[in-house]
């Protein structure tokens, strides 16, 4: 009896628990389904062959394919429309490699909004023309790059105690900012 | 389903040594439901079940039926930063011989990677017998979460789960340790629908002479927030 109980205790929670939201997506794409130009754009920018992993990427919106690779021991994800148009590069890289002034602006806000923060994880974005964009990997020029830095950070207000998504202009200053949601932990802690 | 495989002859391997030590198999259901109650403030309630199958203390070694205990669960959690949480819980068990009731107290601490998550969780329990003293345990457990599909965990999209968790329990000054090793496929449905089916090896009675014991549990956890 008890175990029939459960079962069907079990099928019941299944079933109202069934209501799928499905919006954002990223998942790995092999190199076949990645557009020609954004395979060209790659080799001619980064050279050498290197282990690249492909990604397709959609907030519901917006559909992008993105390549992740290591250059010159960075983690860098370059962004692509779907017809193979390198779009953005974005480099994570540690709080000190951060430009000096820059970060002194991005600290200057944390300070002043926050009662405790810490930066978790820091990207410099690289936005501009596909010429412009291979320059700056094979040449190290920034000519004509709109320079951004998105950084994953823990502020707590009074009030408040949340992480942030910060997007910040090339001089530090904050563009916009989002809360970055948790996903639930219930499988971790019971 | 190349994973269930490994993850079954991964066990299958862990249970071949030791064949005069008790092995016990059997099926461990789980569901746990959580919800908001304030910004802060969370319940979370669990039902979880284990029916033996397989026990080598019987005499013949028959497949038999047998509901081995039945735990209701409740807790009340304090999210205290966004990586760490604290809660205390009760539970009652359902058990042949005396039903028990436990207290338990836990802090569990997310640690997030540039894919995976880690789960780590202290926790210390006091179990009440009518007759015999208070059982006195104290357990931590790591556990990992790691995507399949891309590097982040989409809805629709199914994960690895891999924990394990030491015990040391103390009951008027007799102590022991316990191990329980565990590996699921998770399917996460949406981030308020979860599924892990797996197994669960646990090992106890280190401590106590001539008397290992193995149970191997099939387990399938279901876990809702509203």
């Amino acid at each position: 009896m008890i175990r029939r109980g459960l079962i069907i205790t079990f099928l019941l929670l299944i079933n109202f628990g069934f209501s799928q939201e499905k919006n954002e997506v990223e998942k790995r794409v092999k190199k076949n389904e990645v557009p020609e130009t954004a395979l060209e754009w790659l080799k001619d920018a980064y050279e050498k062959k290197r282990r690249t992993k492909w990604y397709f990427q959609t907030d519901g919106e917006e559909e992008v394919f993105e390549a992740k690779l290591k250059h010159k021991r960075h983690l860098h994800s370059i962004e692509f429309n779907m017809r193979g148009v390198v779009q953005n590069i974005e480099v994570l890289i540690k709080e000190k490699e951060i430009d000096e002034d820059v970060y002194e602006v991005i600290l200057s806000y944390l300070k002043e909004t926050y009662t405790k923060y810490s930066l978790s994880k820091i990207q410099i974005q690289y936005t501009g023309q596909p010429d412009d964009l291979e320059d700056l990997i094979d040449e190290n020029e920034l000519e004509n790059l709109k320079i951004s830095y998105e950084i994953e950070y823990y502020g707590k207000t009074e009030t408040k105690d949340e992480l942030w998504e910060g997007l910040f202009d090339h001089s530090g200053r904050l563009l916009n900012k989002r809360i970055v949601k948790i996903k639930n932990t219930d499988n971790l802690d019971y | 389903m190349k994973y269930i495989y490994l993850i079954a002859i991964l066990f299958l391997c862990l249970n071949l040594k030791a064949q005069n030590d008790r092995f016990i198999f059997g099926f461990f259901p789980e569901a746990s439901l959580k919800y908001n109650i304030s910004e802060k403030y969370s319940i979370t309630h669990k039902v979880e079940s284990q029916h033996g199958l397989f026990d080598s203390n019987r005499l013949n070694d028959e497949l038999q039926y047998e509901h081995s205990l039945t735990d209701l669960q409740s807790f009340i959690g304090r999210r205290l930063t966004p990586f760490l949480k604290a809660d205390i819980g009760y539970q009652y068990r359902v058990e042949e011989g005396e039903n028990t009731h436990r207290t338990i107290q836990q802090v569990s601490i997310l640690q997030r990677g540039s894919f995976y998550r880690i789960g780590h969780r202290v926790r210390i329990d006091q179990t009440y017998f009518q007759e015999e003293s208070t059982l006195h345990r104290a357990r931590y457990r790591i556990k990992g979460q790691i995507p399949l599909q891309g590097r982040e965990l989409d809805p629709g999209e199914n994960y690895l789960a891999i924990s394990n968790e030491l015990i040391y329990m103390i009951q008027s000054s007799e102590d022991d340790l316990e191990n329980r090793l565990t590996a699921a496929y998770g399917f996460y449905i949406d981030d308020k629908n979860k599924i892990e089916i797996g197994l669960d090896y646990r090992t106890d009675d280190y401590l106590v002479k001539d008397r290992f014991r193995h149970r191997l549990w099939f387990k399938f956890g279901y876990y809702k927030s509203l």
